[in-house]
């Protein structure tokens, strides 16, 4: 059978014998929206507030204490300044692009303001951890070029240990737990965000491919 | 002016609420998930009714909301799992002035528009609806020469199901 006569059978369909009510549709707008959007929101509040928790418990818990013996509280007060600063902006950003969805849109531009939104807050994470390895490598030369530091930081007795060795223990160990940290949050984003957008971005590949025939 | 735009907003949809029953079915496979699907929608519809001017007819307007709703913002609910598939039950749609064997063709209609991609499955509804290309190419945002030749592709692999 031709698609023609597919066509109709399509328009004779009869319509659907459980129609909503009135009052059931009222019911339903009332409803919480559980879009991908909706959820890329939620999900992206939730790692802002994190990663501010995780930089204000540093500096309230006395993480930070012996860097005020070592004189690096200026540095350390500017850093956040300035971490606080990106993060307003970021956030910012992020509710912009968010509420710049809208179901109005041609498919192709709501599909690309989703990506985008998550794209906001991808970049906000990449921030993070580029400035914590920054941030890591700048303390370090400041601190190693303190002649008292490691018996500041480590209650380590500087005349009774080979330094050089020691020094190389401390960087290979952060080296370390910077990378497993990098690889288990990859693991996580590649998880949470690899199964919420999979058939997003399979959708919009389909949709931009089809632009470059 | 709220109560009023919520009465206007009822009244247009109730009237086209079969639109979005066909979005569904193409979109679900069964009662769970269309039911979500169709509240998305609703939700979605009345988001932005107050920005719908009535420059275009309602129903031209619900077609992209509700299938931007199903291809983009509509997520699959887990509990989908434990009801039946549409497939095994009787087609909820079946009444006494469909003859069976029309019945069948429909039936054997979904199930091909189900195995297509959600893009190829957005070209065929509107096929099916028959909107022209023009409006086809606008609501999914390409030029109207890709909706041709995307449409064409979409249109041999249903054939392939149909006849297979």
């Amino acid at each position: 059978m031709d698609l023609a006569n597919y066509k109709k059978v399509w328009k004779d369909q009869p319509e659907e014998k459980n129609k909503i009510s009135s009052l059931e549709i009222y019911k339903m707008t009332q409803s919480r929206s559980i879009s991908i959007a909706k959820w890329i929101f939620m999900i992206g509040l939730i790692e802002f507030i994190f990663w501010f928790f995780i930089n204000y418990l540093a500096t309230k818990n006395g993480v930070l204490k012996p860097y005020e013996e070592l004189n690096l509280m200026t540095f350390l007060n500017y850093t956040n300044y300035l971490q606080y600063i990106v993060v307003v902006l970021f956030l910012l950003l992020f509710y912009r692009n968010f509420s710049s969805v809208s179901a109005v849109d041609n498919t192709k531009t709501l599909m690309k303001k989703i990506l985008l939104v998550r794209k906001t807050v991808k970049w906000y994470v990449y921030y993070n951890l580029i400035s914590v390895v920054v941030f890591s490598i700048i303390l370090n030369i400041l601190i190693f070029n303190s002649p008292n530091a490691l018996s500041v930081l480590y209650n380590i007795n500087s005349s009774s240990i080979d330094q050089t060795q020691m020094i190389t223990i401390i960087i290979i160990t952060q080296v370390v737990m910077i990378v497993l940290m990098l690889l288990i949050l990859w693991l996580f984003y590649y998880l949470l965000y690899g199964i919420l957008l999979k058939k997003l971005n399979k959708n919009y590949l389909e949709l931009t491919k089809l632009s470059e025939i | 002016m709220q109560k009023e735009l919520e009465k206007k907003f009822l009244n247009d949809f109730e009237k086209n609420q079969n639109i979005v029953h066909k979005v569904c079915r193409v979109y679900t496979t069964n009662q769970d998930q269309h039911n979500d699907l169709f509240q998305e929608i609703t939700i979605q519809v009345w988001k932005n009714y107050s920005k719908f001017r009535g420059e275009a007819k309602f129903s031209t307007w619900m077609y992209r909301v509700a299938l931007n709703t199903a291809i983009s913002l509509y997520r699959k609910s887990t509990r989908s799992i434990k009801t039946q598939d549409f497939d095994d039950v009787s087609f909820k749609i079946k009444s006494i002035d469909y003859d069976d064997t029309k019945d069948q063709q429909l039936k054997a209609l979904y199930t091909g528009i189900r195995g297509l991609s959600d893009i190829e499955k957005a070209l065929i509804f509107l096929y099916l609806e028959d909107k022209p290309y023009k409006e086809i190419a606008t609501t999914l945002g390409i030029t109207e020469v890709n909706a041709r030749v995307k449409m064409n592709r979409a249109k041999d692999k249903l054939k392939k199901s149909l006849n297979s």
